[in-house]
C-alpha cells in the first residue's frame, strides 16, 4: 500500500499474496457498456461538454444491439396516420399492465424525436416513394386503441440494429469521449449507498483501473446467457446487473424474461418479428396457420408471449415438425423474392447458413428461443437507479444510472413489444445524457475515493483467477443454462419452479469448487468467462426465485397453476437482493406507477389482454 | 517501418502529414498512357515487322517518314512516362524506408528521362537526316 | 525494403497434440496458432480432436468447444454467432472469415486456423486491431450536413437509398483489410478496403453535404490509391460485399470531378 494516487487513494494492494495496482482515472460521466444506449448516453453526455469515458468489454459495434433486425417502433405516421397515444396503449397493453404509465408515456412521446435524430445522424433507414422511413407492421402494434393494424417499425431492411449501432458510433467518435475498449468492468466502487465509480480490467494488458466518476452509467445489456438456448450474444452476460445486485441493490422484474417465437431450430439465431410484419406466418405439422386459432384478430402478429406460448401448445399437443415433432415452420416462401430480397435480406442469409433453407421455397424451422429480458436494473424515466430504503420505494442511489436492456424503467412491464427494445434505448440512453449535462457540475472536484476502493474487486478478480476446484467454468455454466432451460420456461408451474430453485442454488453454491486454468492477465478469456459466469448465476437464481414467487400468470411469466392476472395481489413490481455471503435471495415489492407524466393521456386502466 | 513514435495517438498516426491530394493525375495518366501505348507500340511492332528483310538505307528512309517519326517519338515519350509512373508504384510498394524512397523515385525520374530524351534526340536525328 | 520471412522470434514451431476424447467416433482435427504474450517462447501450432457428434456444426462451435472441454486457456474474441458482429475474424484453411458461418464441413481436412493476417497479435487468435480502428475513424464515419436540419427526416429516394446497399453492411471485422498484400506492405499509410468501402459508404449517402472533402481527404497516393485491383477483398468478404468496386468508384469520382 505504497503509493497514494491522483484520487487520493491507496493504488496497490497485495491480495493472496500476490501485488496488484491500479491505475486511476477521473471522469464526470462513465459508461458501462457500448451498445445502443451506451453509446446515445456517451453522445449526450460528451455533446454536453462533459468529460466522458465509455468503459466496453468488446469494440462498440461488436455489441448486441448490432444483432437487432426488424426496426425502432416510433409514431412517425409515415404509412397512415398514428399517433404516440396509440403506441403508449399498445406499449401497456403489452407489458400486460406492469409497465409503469409515466415512463412509457414519457418513451412513446420521445420515440420520434429519437428516430429522426438518428436519421439525421446517418441511418440508413429503408425509404417510402415519398423518400420518408419506411416503417413495417410488428406484434402488437395497432391503431386507435387496439383497432387496426399500426405501420410504425422504422426499418433499415432486416438490419436496424446494425444501421443504428454503426451510425451512434461514428457519431461518438465526433465528440471527446474517451474509450476504453476490451476492459471488462468487475465491480462497482460504493460508498456509504453512494456510486462512486467502477474497477475493471484491461484485457489487452492486464492491468487494473478504478474509473471515479459523478455518474456511472450501466449499459451492459441483457443475460440471455443464462439460458441454455437464446438468440443473444455469447457476451449477454448481464455484468451491470450482477455488479447491481453485489453491491446490495435490488433487480426488479427478473421473472419476465421473454421468449421470441422465432429462433432457428436448433442454432438459436434470431429470425426477426418482421419476417412476420411482412406477410410470413407459423405452421404446424398438420399445416394449420394455428395462430387464427390463439389470436383471431392479429394472428401471427400477436404480442411476443401470445405467441410463443401457442407455438409450445402446439408442440405438446403433437403438432410441432420434424422428426421429433418438437419445432415449428415460418412460412415466407409465399412472398414475393423481390420482396425478401428487399427487406428481409439479411434472415434470408442467416436461414440458408443456420437451417440450411432458402426461404424462397422452403419454410424455416423455429423455436421460442430466450430473447430480451424485461427485468433489471430499477430506474426512473431519467435512468436513475432506483432502490427501496425505509419503505421508499423510489429512492434514488446517487451516482448511479441504468439504461437499456440492463434497466428495467419499467416500460416494458412484463413483456416486451417487439421494436420497442431499440427505442428504449435511445429515447433513455438521450434520457440519461441529459440528465447528467443537467446535474453535474462540469470538472467539479471528486472526493477522494474510500481508502479500500476496489479491494473487493481485487479479493474477487484474485479467487477467479486462481481458482483451483476442479469444476471447469464451462461444466457450471452449462448446468446453470440447462437448469434454467428446463425450469424456468414458457410455461412454469410452481412444483417445476421449486424444483428449479433447489437446482440453481445448488449449481450456485457449486462455484466454491470452480476451476480457471489460465492464470496470466493478458487477454486471459478463461478469467473473465469465470467472472461472467459468476454473474450469470447470481442473476439465474433471482430470476427463478422471483418466478417462484409471482403466483399468477402475467406477460412473458405463465403459471399453470396460476393462470390468471390478479391485478388485486399482484400488480407490483418484484424487488430481488442477494446477500452473495450467505447465498441468498431476499424478496421485496415497488408498486406500479398508476399515473401518466403529463395530463396529454390518462392512465390506461387494467382490462383483459386479448389480442 | 513505422513512421511515427509510438507514444503518438493511433490516429495521430494514421492521419499522419495529411492528404497529398494527389494520385488522380498519377492514375489518370497511367490509364491513358496504357491506351496510348496500345495503338503507338502495335504501330511500332508493324515498322519493325515491315523492315525485318529491309537495309539500312530503307531503314534510315522509312523512319524519316514525317508520319512514322512523328508516331515513334509519341511512343517513346508515353512508354518512358507509362514506364516511370509504373515502377514508382513499385516503389512505392515496397521500399519503406522515407530517405530510400525519395532517392529512388527520383532516380526513376532521372533515368525515364534520359531514356526519353536520347531516344527522342536518336529520332529526331534521323528524321532530320543528320 | 519489404521483408519477407519472419523474423526469428515469430517463426512457428509445432506445439503440443491434445488427447483425443475418449469414446469419440466422428472425429475433426484442429491445428491452431497458439501465442502467449506472457512467456518467451516463440508461436506455436496446437493440434485437438474435437467430437463432431457433441458439437455444433460451424468452426466457432469447434472452438468453444475446445475451450470449455480440452483447453481454456485457448484465447479468440467471439460474440454475436451469427455473422453480425465481426468479432470472430481469423484465418481458417487458409482464407480470412468468421468462424461462427464457416462450417466446419466446408474444410477438407484438419482446420488451419490462424489470427488475421500480418497483424501484430495480443494472443492466440486475438489480434490487435488499434491501426485498423483509428483509419476507420481517419474517414470521419458519420453524416456531414450544414443544411439544418428539418423538423423530420431528410428525404432520401428509393433509389438513392438503394445504392447504400453493399456498403452499410459491412461489420468491420476486417477480413478483407487483412487480406490485401498493399495493406500488408503499407498499412500505416494505406487506408484498406474496409475503410474505403465505409468511405465510399458516406460519398455516396444522397443526405451528406461533404463529398468534396471527403474526396479531398482520400486523394492521396498512399490512402487511396495503394489499391491496386488485387481483388482479395472482394473474395474474401464473409457478408459478400466487394470492397474492390467501392474503391473503383471512389477512384472514378476522382477522375470525374476533374472534368
Amino acid at each position: 500500500m505504497a503509493e497514494t494516487s491522483k484520487t487520493g487513494t491507496p493504488s496497490s494492494f497485495t491480495v493472496g499474496g500476490r501485488a496488484y495496482t491500479f491505475t486511476d482515472h477521473t471522469f464526470d460521466v462513465v459508461v458501462v457498456g457500448a451498445g445502443g444506449a451506451g453509446l446515445r448516453a456517451v453522445v449526450g453526455a460528451s455533446e454536453a461538454g462533459l468529460k466522458t469515458a465509455c468503459i466496453t468489454k468488446v469494440f462498440p459495434t461488436r455489441s448486441h444491439t448490432v444483432a437487432a433486425q426488424g426496426g425502432i417502433s416510433a409514431a412517425l405516421g409515415n404509412m397512415g396516420e398514428d399517433d404516440w397515444r396509440w403506441h403508449m396503449y399498445d406499449t401497456v397493453k403489452g407489458s400486460d399492465w406492469l409497465g409503469d404509465q409515466d415512463a412509457i408515456e414519457y418513451l412513446c412521446k420521445n420515440a420520434p424525436a429519437a428516430v429522426y435524430e438518428l436519421e439525421h445522424w446517418g441511418v440508413p433507414f429503408s425509404r417510402t416513394e415519398a423518400g420518408k422511413i419506411y416503417q413495417r407492421p410488428f406484434g402488437g402494434m395497432t391503431t386507435n386503441y387496439g383497432e387496426g393494424r399500426a405501420q410504425r417499425t422504422c426499418a433499415a431492411a432486416d438490419r436496424t440494429g446494425h444501421a443504428i449501432l454503426h451510425t451512434l458510433y461514428g457519431q461518438s467518435l465526433r465528440y471527446s469521449a474517451e474509450f476504453f475498449i476490451e476492459y471488462f468492468a468487475i465491480d462497482l466502487i460504493m460508498e456509504d449507498g453512494v456510486c462512486r465509480g467502477v474497477v475493471a480490467l484491461s484485457m489487452d494488458d492486464g492491468t487494473l483501473h478504478r474509473f471515479r466518476a459523478h455518474k456511472t452509467v450501466l449499459a451492459t445489456g441483457g443475460y440471455g446467457r443464462a439460458y441454455f438456448s437464446c438468440t443473444s450474444a455469447h457476451t449477454c452476460t448481464g455484468d451491470g446487473n450482477a455488479m447491481v445486485l453485489r453491491a446490495g441493490l435490488p433487480l426488479q422484474d427478473m421473472e419476465f424474461v421473454q421468449f421470441h417465437p422465432t429462433g432457428i431450430y436448433g442454432a438459436g439465431c434470431l429470425i426477426t418479428e418482421g419476417s412476420r410484419g411482412e406477410g410470413g406466418y407459423l405452421t404446424n405439422s398438420e399445416g394449420e396457420r394455428f395462430m387464427e386459432r390463439y389470436a383471431p384478430s392479429a394472428k401471427d402478429l400477436a404480442s411476443r408471449d401470445v405467441v410463443s406460448r401457442a407455438m409450445t401448445m402446439e408442440i405438446r399437443e403433437g403438432r410441432g415438425v420434424g422428426k421429433a415433432k418438437d419445432h415449428i415452420y415460418l412460412h415466407l416462401d409465399h412472398l414475393d423474392p423481390k420482396i425478401l430480397a428487399e427487406r428481409l435480406p439479411g434472415i434470408s442469409e442467416s436461414a440458408k447458413i443456420f437451417a440450411g433453407v432458402d426461404v424462397t421455397r422452403e419454410p424455416i424451422p423455429v423455436l421460442p428461443t430466450v430473447h430480451y429480458n424485461m427485468g433489471g436494473i430499477p430506474t426512473n424515466y431519467y435512468g436513475e437507479v432506483l432502490t427501496k430504503v425505509n419503505g421508499d420505494p423510489d429512492h434514488v442511489v446517487p451516482g448511479l444510472m441504468a439504461i437499456g436492456e440492463a434497466a428495467c424503467v419499467s416500460v416494458h412491464g412484463a413483456n416486451r413489444l417487439g421494436s420497442n427494445s431499440l427505442i428504449d434505448l435511445v429515447v433513455f440512453g438521450r434520457a440519461a445524457g441529459a440528465r447528467c449535462a443537467e446535474t453535474i457540475e462540469r470538472g467539479a472536484r471528486q472526493a477522494d475515493l474510500p481508502k479500500d476502493a476496489g479491494l473487493s474487486s481485487l479479493d474477487r478478480l484474485d479467487r477467479f483467477r486462481h481458482a483451483s476446484g476442479s469444476t471447469p467454468t464451462a461444466e457450471l455454466r452449462l448446468d446453470m443454462q440447462r437448469t434454467m432451460q428446463n425450469n424456468c420456461a414458457v410455461f412454469r408451474t410452481g412444483e417445476v419452479l421449486e424444483e428449479g430453485h433447489t437446482l440453481i442454488h445448488k449449481v450456485w453454491s457449486g462455484t466454491d469448487d470452480i476451476r480457471v486454468t489460465d492464470r496470466s492477465l493478458i487477454w486471459n478469456t478463461d478469467l473473465v468467462e469465470a467472472l461472467e459466469y459468476d454473474n450469470l448465476i447470481v442473476q439465474a437464481v433471482v430470476t427463478m426465485d422471483s418466478a417462484v414467487n409471482r403466483q399468477e400468470s402475467r406477460g412473458a411469466h405463465a403459471r399453470e397453476d396460476f393462470p390468471d392476472r390478479d391485478d388485486k395481489e399482484w400488480m407490483k413490481h418484484t424487488l430481488a437482493f442477494v446477500d452473495t455471503n450467505s447465498r441468498t435471495v431476499s424478496i421485496d415489492y415497488r408498486p406500479v406507477h398508476t399515473y401518466t407524466m403529463s395530463n396529454e393521456i390518462e392512465y390506461i386502466a387494467p382490462k383483459a389482454r386479448v389480442y | 517501418m513505422p513512421r511515427f513514435s509510438n507514444m503518438r495517438t493511433p490516429l495521430a498516426k494514421v492521419r499522419g502529414l495529411g492528404s497529398a491530394h494527389e494520385g488522380t493525375e498519377h492514375f489518370w495518366r497511367q490509364r491513358l498512357t496504357a491506351v496510348s501505348n496500345l495503338f503507338l507500340t502495335t504501330f511500332f511492332v508493324g515498322v519493325l515487322l515491315s523492315l525485318q528483310a529491309g537495309t539500312y538505307a530503307d531503314v534510315i528512309a522509312t523512319l524519316s517518314h514525317p508520319v512514322v517519326a512523328i508516331l515513334l517519338i509519341g511512343m517513346m515519350i508515353s512508354v518512358t512516362l507509362h514506364m516511370r509512373i509504373g515502377m514508382q508504384v513499385i516503389i512505392e510498394d515496397y521500399v519503406h524506408d522515407d530517405g530510400l524512397r525519395v532517392v529512388a523515385i527520383g532516380a526513376n525520374t532521372f533515368f525515364a528521362a534520359i531514356i526519353a530524351i536520347a531516344s527522342v534526340f536518336a529520332l529526331l536525328k534521323i528524321a532530320f537526316g543528320a | 525494403m519489404v521483408q519477407l520471412t519472419l523474423p526469428k522470434n515469430s517463426k512457428m514451431v509445432e506445439g503440443k497434440v491434445w488427447p483425443k476424447p475418449a469414446g469419440a467416433t466422428k472425429l475433426k482435427e484442429f491445428r491452431i496458432y497458439r501465442w502467449d504474450p506472457e512467456d518467451a517462447s516463440n508461436p506455436r501450432i496446437d493440434t485437438y480432436f474435437v467430437d463432431m457428434d457433441d458439437c455444433g456444426p460451424m468452426v466457432l462451435d469447434g472452438l468453444i468447444w475446445i475451450k470449455n472441454k480440452v483447453d481454456p486457456t485457448l484465447a479468440f474474441r467471439r460474440s454475436c454467432r451469427e455473422g453480425i458482429c465481426g468479432s470472430c475474424s481469423m484465418n481458417i484453411d487458409g482464407m480470412n472469415t468468421l468462424a461462427c458461418t464457416k462450417g466446419m464441413d466446408e474444410v477438407k481436412g484438419a482446420v488451419k486456423i490462424y489470427p488475421l493476417p500480418h497483424m501484430a497479435v495480443i494472443k492466440d487468435l486475438v489480434p490487435d486491431l488499434t491501426t485498423f480502428y483509428a483509419q476507420h475513424r481517419s474517414i470521419e464515419p458519420w453524416l456531414h450536413t450544414s443544411t439544418p436540419a428539418p423538423e423530420t427526416e431528410w428525404k432520401q429516394s428509393r433509389e438513392d437509398r438503394e445504392k447504400l446497399d453493399g456498403l452499410y453492411e459491412c461489420i468491420l471485422c476486417a477480413c478483407c483489410t487483412t487480406s490485401c498484400p498493399s495493406y500488408w506492405w503499407n498499412g500505416d499509410r494505406y487506408l484498406g478496403p474496409a475503410t474505403l468501402l465505409q468511405a465510399y459508404r458516406w460519398l455516396i449517402d444522397s443526405r451528406d453535404e461533404a463529398t468534396g472533402e471527403r474526396l479531398d481527404n482520400l486523394e492521396d497516393p498512399f490512402r487511396l490509391y495503394r489499391c491496386h485491383t488485387i481483388m482479395n477483398c472482394a473474395q474474401t468478404c464473409p457478408k459478400g460485399l466487394n470492397p474492390a468496386k467501392a474503391i473503383a468508384e471512389i477512384k472514378k469520382m476522382m477522375v470525374e470531378r476533374r472534368f
